[in-house]
């Protein structure tokens, strides 16, 4: 089906139900929320991770809700990811909004994407100790991947994004996407002890 | 990759390949290739567990928007467009947007014409309504012109109507349609998915474009079909009298017209089944359609078998089946979304 000509030659198309993005270009409201539901958790958390400004977040977010209702009839039919092209809107618009604001300067900032070391349980208070050491260690090692290494590594891990769309939201060779996931793995083989790794994984 | 190639992987290897982070980040998709190889190989468990930890390990930290948050900013979206017909919803003041940003967003949406078309009716009070099914489930309604309609399981269906009397209805599904005729020739028109319309005066008819084809079966009055991009040599506007059905293939364009006894098509809505001549894949095909459920055989001679008479149709998956397995004679057994057909 051809949606993309028949809307040219004026005819009123209804795109598929089977899908929830047609569903929502034929403006099904339903749709449209179920889109959000699914998405706007994740967004968010990219958003906190992208700028650490929770109101300029949200000011990103409705833009971005606004624009693709109003902006649907516009949107190709046949979307692969609807999570991909979403990410991809609200970067373009942190991005701009953090260039127009003269208080922001560029700067690297560690709470960027930053990893999580999850503490240890209570009870293995013995371990406790050499845990929080390998943390400050390892936490060094990780210090030496820039904001934009982070973003990626990011990216894929937390946004479930293929290495081809994180190449090119980031404007990146999908070989550097590869080489980033690898450094970082790099410093966590070397860095994490295996108990450790178990302390950080059984929460 | 081949099975084999992975023999000689590192953990650190597997940690960087796209397919393993993916069976291990996301084990709810299953992935039958990883479980098999590991299986296959159960001398590489160590490593891959070593790899699972890895992947594992890259962890980032975590913000959430609380309910209430995740409310009021889908309310500031909503309200940023302008939306006034949802009288039920309490809209609150938004915290995140200076009124001149809803207005320039209002504007924007009168500027782009396309889909926002119901906006530029606002000055006509056009009278908007729209609804839908979910599987199993068929509603009745009067539209607001006082136009019966049924609509079958799993289907769409927006209905608009200008100043002017003309009214439109969006169609996705199948629905049947008792048509109100109205004076001074006010045209009723159905969308459906593909490039059909149905132009009609006052009449009943049924549309169901669920499948490869959308199939419009007249049972009163006379109807136009107008169709967008018909296969080469065959008209754009088709006359249909009652009685007489149109099978348009969404693929190619391509259609046929045929006198048929309009009852089978349209007697679902007043809740009865006529099979006439009625195939398993008849049964398949309405299974499918109205629960979801698709019929497995494994002797595809069955499918030809056919029968003849009629049944009340009951919104039930297991019900319907056990009635079909009757009439067949065969033995429908349900697993999941499967019903597996074998000869008794």
């Amino acid at each position: 089906m051809n949606t993309g000509k028949a809307f040219q030659s004026g005819l009123h198309v209804v795109a598929s139900h089977s899908s929830l993005w047609g569903r929502f270009l034929q403006g099904d409201r339903h749709a449209f929320a179920e889109i959000y539901d699914a998405h706007i958790d994740d967004l968010f958390h990219y958003g906190m991770h992208f700028c650490q400004d929770n109101e300029r977040v949200k000011d990103c977010l409705q833009d971005l809700f606004q624009d693709l209702w109003i902006t649907r009839d516009h949107l190709t039919a046949n979307i692969q990811n609807i999570r991909y092209y979403l990410i991809s809107s609200l970067r373009r618009r942190l991005l701009r909004s953090l260039r127009k604001d003269r208080r922001y300067q560029h700067r690297e900032s560690w709470e960027a994407f930053e990893f999580e070391f999850t503490s240890p349980l209570e009870s293995q208070l013995i371990l406790e100790e050499t845990a929080e050491e390998q943390k400050r260690l390892l936490q060094q090692a990780l210090s030496s991947l820039s904001r934009r290494q982070r973003e990626a590594i990011y990216l894929r891990f937390f946004q479930n994004l293929s290495y081809t769309e994180v190449a090119e939201i980031m404007s990146m060779q999908v070989d550097s996407v590869y080489n980033t996931i690898s450094k970082a793995i790099s410093i966590l083989k070397k860095n994490i002890s295996l108990p450790l790794l178990l302390l950080l994984l059984s929460k | 990759m081949a099975a084999s190639n992975y023999l000689s992987f590192t953990a650190r290897e597997f940690a960087l390949d796209e397919d393993f982070q993916q069976w291990v980040l996301h084990p709810e998709e299953k992935n039958v290739f990883w479980e098999k190889w590991l299986r296959q190989y159960p001398e590489m468990e160590p490593v891959i567990n070593d790899a699972r930890q890895l992947v594992h390990s890259i962890r980032f930290r975590s913000y959430s928007l609380s309910a209430t948050d995740k409310e009021q900013l889908w309310d500031a979206v909503w309200h940023g467009l302008g939306e006034e017909d949802e009288p039920a919803t309490v809209i609150p003041v938004s915290r995140w947007k200076d009124a001149w940003k809803y207005a320039a967003a209002v504007l924007l949406g009168i500027l782009l014409s396309g889909g926002w078309w119901w906006m530029q009716q606002t000055n006509n009070k056009p009278v908007i309504f729209s609804t839908y099914t979910r599987l199993g489930e068929t509603k009745s309604m009067w539209l607001p012109d006082s136009s019966e309609v049924t609509l079958n399981a799993n289907s769409r269906l927006l209905y608009t109507e200008t100043d002017h009397g003309k009214r439109e209805v969006w169609l996705d599904g199948e629905a049947f349609f008792h048509v109100k005729h109205k004076t001074a020739q006010q045209k009723f028109i159905v969308h459906t998915y593909d490039k059909l319309s149905v132009e009609v005066i006052g009449t009943q008819f049924n549309v169901n474009s669920t499948g490869k084809e959308i199939v419009v079966v007249l049972q009163q009055g006379s109807i136009l079909l107008d169709i967008g991009e018909p296969r080469k040599g065959k008209a754009a506007e088709l006359y249909l009298e009652s009685g007489e059905m149109v099978r348009y293939n969404k693929q190619d364009g391509d259609y046929t017209k045929k006198r048929v006894d309009a009852a089978r098509y349209t007697s679902w809505h007043s809740g009865r089944l006529i099979m006439d001549d009625f195939t398993l894949t008849d049964a398949a095909a309405f299974m499918q359609q109205v629960f979801g459920k698709t019929l497995i055989v494994r002797d595809t001679q069955l499918l030809h078998y056919k029968v003849s008479g009629s049944m009340p149709i009951i919104y039930q998956p297991d019900i319907m089946m056990m009635q079909l397995g009757k009439v067949f004679r065969m033995q429908f057994n349900q697993r999941g979304d499967e019903i597996w057909i074998q000869q008794k």
